[in-house]
């Protein structure tokens, strides 16, 4: 009884003393001016930013860079007295080439898995996104469930979310290496259904795009997007720190608004 | 798609094209003479150097180009923190045009290699009763008879470097192969067409059809000792 008593007490003295290391050590980083990502960027005077072409989020328009993402990492860089630079990058390759320098961030309409936030320092959630199935249109109706949609085959794209939706629902699927690979699968019968972000599905399948005849129907889960900083970097925090101001003085609902995305916009408080 | 979205597209194209274009000359400019180097370094009589170069030849003709386009443009950054080409188009273009200058060099080298190997001996023999010192002989007797016996394995190597070049798409190089497919996915207001990434293979042919007309004139030129 004692000895538990003893060991009780011995744990709360290590936890103090673990504490008043933390904050110490907390200090010392402050004391240490800006942290040496945050350094490096300003040296440069340039903020990268890993993009890929993907509408609404970044795309091209007169041969500049614009979107919801493109122009909220505008008015971050402008914010930080940086310039921005925008770098078209293999998405396969992200991480390298934040790692590599060639990029300072990824900031791309990023859903916030596991892997991402382990491996680097990453924003607040700014958006919400979703996985869902596509179908032909005839069909639509009789896959409004996920229990009705677990006879289909599936197409999704190797490594993506659709994939990990896909596993955690116990559908047969087939990875292909791409989302749009997938639509094409369903709209060649080579599968009966694809698994792509919601965001995507409303810019490639429906009226008005070359697939017509497909539309999607249920959202399997709900993620949500990020901007993801080199790993420790405290640009991110940087950028938790924007965020609330843009939300507060109305810039990111302004934005979202020219986008049409401010239905799937997370509000930042 | 309609009349603007394919001038959309063409444009695209034609912007990639143009870095393909870029990418296959740099490279032969670069790799035509280093390859005569490294091939002189393998026939060096000093061993060690020679052997070096057989290791090395091992190394770059044996291992996918692909992977060392990735090694060269992430390595230095990734293994010592060095930054060498920057992450703009010019640096990884820069990054492309090293890997394939020095992997077409060592290709090249061991074509050179067999032309040499072609001459018959009795001319080196000649040459030196004659006086020749041996790198004389080289430059003199040799090379252009070299030359006019690898000028077909040459051009098939040309030919594919021409296709190779979309390997580099793997560092984001801007490419042909890059400016189609980034219709696939959705650019421009034009999603999901599998059109664009096919008309790259025009492009492909027309300039290959040219290559061939003129590299067949230039066999025919060449042969002018029979």
């Amino acid at each position: 009884m004692l000895r538990k008593v003893e060991m009780i007490m011995m744990k709360k003295w290590m936890c103090l003393i673990l504490t008043a290391v933390l904050a110490l050590s907390a200090v010392g980083t402050f004391a240490a001016e800006v942290d040496a990502d945050v350094a490096y960027v300003q040296e440069k005077g340039v903020l990268v930013v890993g993009i890929t072409d993907f509408a609404p989020m970044d795309y091209l328009d007169n041969g500049e860079w614009i979107g919801f993402d493109a122009d909220m990492a505008k008015a971050f860089a402008a914010s930080l007295g940086l310039k921005v630079e925008f770098i078209e990058i293999d998405w396969d390759n992200k991480l390298l080439e934040l790692d590599n320098k060639s990029i300072d961030c990824i900031w791309n309409g990023m859903t916030l898995t596991e892997e991402i936030m382990g491996a680097t320092s990453c924003s607040k959630p700014y958006a919400n996104n979703a996985q869902v199935i596509v179908v032909p249109k005839d069909v639509a109706d009789q896959y409004q469930t996920a229990e009705a949609a677990a006879e289909l085959q599936f197409a999704v794209e190797a490594g993506s979310a659709g994939q990990s939706q896909a596993e955690a629902y116990g559908f047969s699927f087939t990875p292909v290496s791409a989302q749009t690979d997938a639509v094409m699968e369903v709209k060649a019968g080579s599968s009966d259904a694809a698994i792509i972000d919601a965001l995507m599905a409303a810019a490639v399948v429906g009226e008005g795009t070359s697939y017509p005849d497909l539309t999607y129907t249920i959202g399997l889960n709900s993620e949500e997007y990020g901007v993801a900083f080199r790993q420790g970097s405290e640009l991110a925090e940087l950028l938790n720190a924007f965020f609330v101001t843009a939300w507060q003085d109305g810039t990111m609902q302004a934005i979202a608004e020219t986008y049409g995305v401010s239905a799937a916009v997370i509000a930042q408080e | 798609m309609t009349p603007e979205q394919w001038s959309i597209v063409f444009n695209a194209l034609n912007v990639g094209f143009l870095q393909t274009l870029r990418l296959f000359f740099v490279t032969l400019i670069g790799a035509i003479p280093l390859g005569l180097l490294i091939m002189l370094a393998r026939r060096s009589s000093f061993r060690p150097l020679s052997w070096l170069t057989q290791g090395l030849t091992w190394i770059i003709r044996g291992s996918p180009l692909m992977i060392q386009l990735l090694i060269l443009y992430y390595g230095p950054g990734l293994a010592f923190d060095w930054h060498p080409w920057g992450g703009g188009e010019a640096g990884r273009f820069s990054a492309a045009a090293t890997a394939f200058i020095i992997n077409y060099a060592f290709y090249f080298a061991e074509i050179y290699r067999g032309g040499i190997a072609s001459i018959p001996a009795g001319q080196e023999e000649a040459g030196l009763v004659l006086g020749m010192t041996r790198t004389q002989i080289f430059f003199k007797v040799k090379l252009l008879q070299m030359v006019k016996a690898i000028l077909p394995p040459m051009s098939n190597e040309v030919i594919t470097l021409v296709k190779d070049t979309s390997l580099s798409r793997i560092i984001a190089l801007q490419e042909i192969i890059w400016a189609g497919q980034k219709f696939l996915k959705g650019s421009s207001g034009i999603s999901a067409s599998i059109l664009p990434l096919l008309c790259t293979v025009v492009y492909y042919l027309i300039f290959n059809g040219l290559l061939t007309i003129l590299l067949t004139r230039l066999e025919k030129q060449l042969s002018y000792f029979r």
